[in-house]
């Protein structure tokens, strides 16, 4: 007790240098619980973006075998197949639903408004699959499928676009392919959900499968990609595997294509971010060693300045033990302070990033491991950088101690 | 009268390196008797601080031996010397050496700390102490620092401290020597009258006016006793 106090009075002696021990300590802890918060905040918007997928969805696409463009491109395009997904469909017992896609841009006028939108040809399933809301009319339905209708379900974003104010459910477009115009009706008007990868439903205008491959995207029985939705979350992994055999069983090359389900994808970015994150946090934790060194350099020049007051406290018969508790506790209280302001402020500073980076969608959140972690670090190093100088104040001979003016 | 210090043949020599050796004490041997009243008297360089750091436990000698109240001080270790010096050995300096950051009461509770007395008891002892050594106002100026008293004051302050723990033989360095006349004689009275109620003290002094004081004056030079009378 008596030696907290005795550690607290010396410190304020002189005020500004405590202070400015403290100050890089302060700036690590900052630094480093900020690094942490922006990384945490990164991974959850990720995540979250990622999830808004809906949790059990698989994504089948062609896969890259390098090379650029060209007719390597062209050719990959239509590697998937229709039959693939009546396969998986039949033959993958862990896979809920299936869908093909067919997927282009068009010119789609409607009156005197032309602009180009995204067109989707899949299976009416796909609404439950992605989980897509609907706002008015209706959604596609499997008599659609069969009989070819050229009806269609739009994006929110993209209705506004084409319609302004008016209730797109009704009115015709027309889709512009080479020199023919193909009249489609909307039937339906989908919520505004957001990017979910690698779709945007907002900008889409979605018709039933066979309407596409007969009158607009003849891809001679090749799809753009299949998306897959798991029984469950638990056994997404299953039906991972069973899709990626039966690819196997027909195109004998696993380079063709690439099945990814949406917890490979979770996985994949949060290393992705854990690694960025501790990177940032480690660059973060160096200059709490520099503030650890300014420390030591501090108490190195108190202890030399001290020297008789601890000659005059051997004589009085304090142990060197007693002398060593002493300074490290000094060393230690400077530290656990500014690693409190540090923690303390770095609140402060989490919200005015998040203030100013409101604009990039950054979010920061901190989070405990980060401030138990920068906190004991600050204590750590407190004790590691005040040991050296504790001991050499300890070690004095009280007879030179007591000579020096 | 037992005696409560002694020397016996004690040698400190000074390895200033280069194969240089400085001989303080070539062979001093005495020793104190309880309730005395000594100065160790010497020009500068005779070897009398050498002398009062050894008596006080703050050096070890070369060779030789010194035994205080019982005990032989070349056995024990650091550890054993300092709890050593806190019970048995109090200490006044040149200079004062109060601890600038402690106020005067804290300063007289320091050796209580470290021989762990509790904290009521302390205060309680350190106001004694200061009203012993006839502070004036004790109860507003043991909450002073020492830069806000004066000289003889703080002089008075580092002798309570010098008696905190009771010790055995209080030893005073040149304990006048920063001092006005006036103030001088004040702190002299103090010992006289600690020595009357039965204390211990070793005075160290090139001041044959100092000296007087005492009942037995060891003078030393080139690091040897060369006159060791008793007045009285």
């Amino acid at each position: 007790m008596e030696i907290l106090l005795e550690a607290f009075r010396s410190l304020g002696k002189d005020k500004l240098r405590t202070f400015l021990s403290m100050l890089g300590i302060v700036i690590g802890v900052i630094a480093v619980i900020v690094a942490i918060a922006i990384g945490a905040g990164t991974t959850a918007n990720v995540t979250a973006r990622i999830s808004s997928l809906g949790s059990n969805v698989i994504i089948i696409t062609p896969g890259f075998t390098g090379g650029f463009g060209g007719r390597a491109a062209m050719a990959l395009t239509s590697v998937l197949q229709e039959t693939d997904v009546q396969n998986i469909q039949q033959m993958a017992p862990d896979v809920a639903d299936v869908t093909p896609i067919l997927q282009k841009n068009f010119n789609v006028i409607y009156q005197a408004t032309n602009t180009v939108v995204t067109v989707v040809g899949a299976y009416p399933d796909t609404f439950s699959i992605l989980d897509l809301p609907l706002q008015s009319g209706r959604l596609l339905n499997q008599n659609d499928e069969n009989a070819d209708a050229n009806v269609a379900v739009i994006g929110n974003v993209i209705a506004t676009t084409l319609f302004g104010n008016e209730d797109p459910v009704g009115q015709t477009v027309y889709v512009s392919t080479g020199g023919f115009q193909v009249p489609i009706t909307i039937v339906g008007e989908l919520k505004q959900t957001g990017s979910k990868l690698t779709f945007n439903p907002d900008n889409m205008l979605i018709i039933p499968y066979t309407t596409a491959a007969a009158k607009l995207i003849q891809l001679n029985g090749g799809v753009s990609q299949i998306i897959a939705s798991a029984k469950s979350a638990q056994t997404a992994l299953n039906a991972v595997d069973e899709i990626n055999n039966i690819l196997y069983m027909r195109l004998q090359n696993t380079n063709q294509y690439r099945v990814i389900s949406q917890n490979q994808i979770l996985s994949t970015v949060s290393q992705t971010t854990d690694v960025l994150t501790l990177l940032l946090a480690s660059i973060a934790a160096i200059s709490m060693v520099v503030g650890g060194i300014g420390i030591m350099n501090i108490m190195l020049v108190s202890v030399t300045e001290r020297t008789k007051e601890i000659g005059v406290k051997m004589a009085m018969g304090a142990t060197r033990r007693r002398i060593m508790v002493e300074f490290l506790v000094e060393s230690m209280f400077i530290t656990i302070v500014a690693g409190a302001i540090g923690v303390g402020l770095s609140f402060l500073i989490a919200a005015l990033v998040t203030y100013l980076a409101s604009g990039l969608g950054l979010t920061v959140i901190i989070t405990w491991p980060s401030i138990v972690l920068s906190f004991g670090v600050s204590v750590a190093i407190g004790l590691f950088f005040g040991l050296y100088p504790a001991y050499l104040a300890s070690k004095k001979s009280p007879v030179e101690a007591l000579r020096y003016e | 009268m037992a005696a409560l210090l002694e020397l016996k043949n004690v040698k400190k020599i000074y390895d200033m390196g280069r194969d240089i050796h400085v001989e303080a004490l070539r062979g001093v041997s005495f020793s104190i008797e309880e309730g005395s009243y000594t100065a160790i008297m010497g020009h500068s360089g005779s070897g009398k601080s050498t002398l009062l750091q050894i008596m006080g436990c703050l050096d070890r000698v070369t060779s030789g031996e010194i035994v205080i109240k019982g005990t032989a001080v070349k056995d024990m270790n650091d550890f054993q010397l300092a709890k050593f010096r806190n019970r048995t050995i109090g200490f006044v300096f040149q200079s004062f050496n109060l601890i600038g950051n402690l106020t005067a009461i804290e300063n007289v509770e320091l050796p209580m700390i470290y021989a762990g007395v509790p904290r009521a008891e302390r205060r309680k002892r350190a106001m004694e102490l200061l009203k012993l050594v006839g502070l004036e106002e004790p109860e507003e100026r043991a909450y002073h620092r020492p830069n806000q008293l004066s000289g003889g004051q703080q002089q008075r302050v580092a002798i309570a401290r010098a008696l905190a723990n009771d010790p055995a033989v209080i030893l005073a360095d040149e304990p006048t020597g920063n001092l006005a006349t006036n103030q001088w004689r004040r702190i002299l009275d103090i010992f006289k009258r600690l020595n009357e109620s039965g204390k211990t003290i070793i005075i160290v002094t090139h001041d044959p006016l100092v000296g007087q004081e005492a009942t037995r004056i060891i003078t030393l030079e080139d690091g040897e006793i060369i006159k060791d009378e008793r007045i009285k």
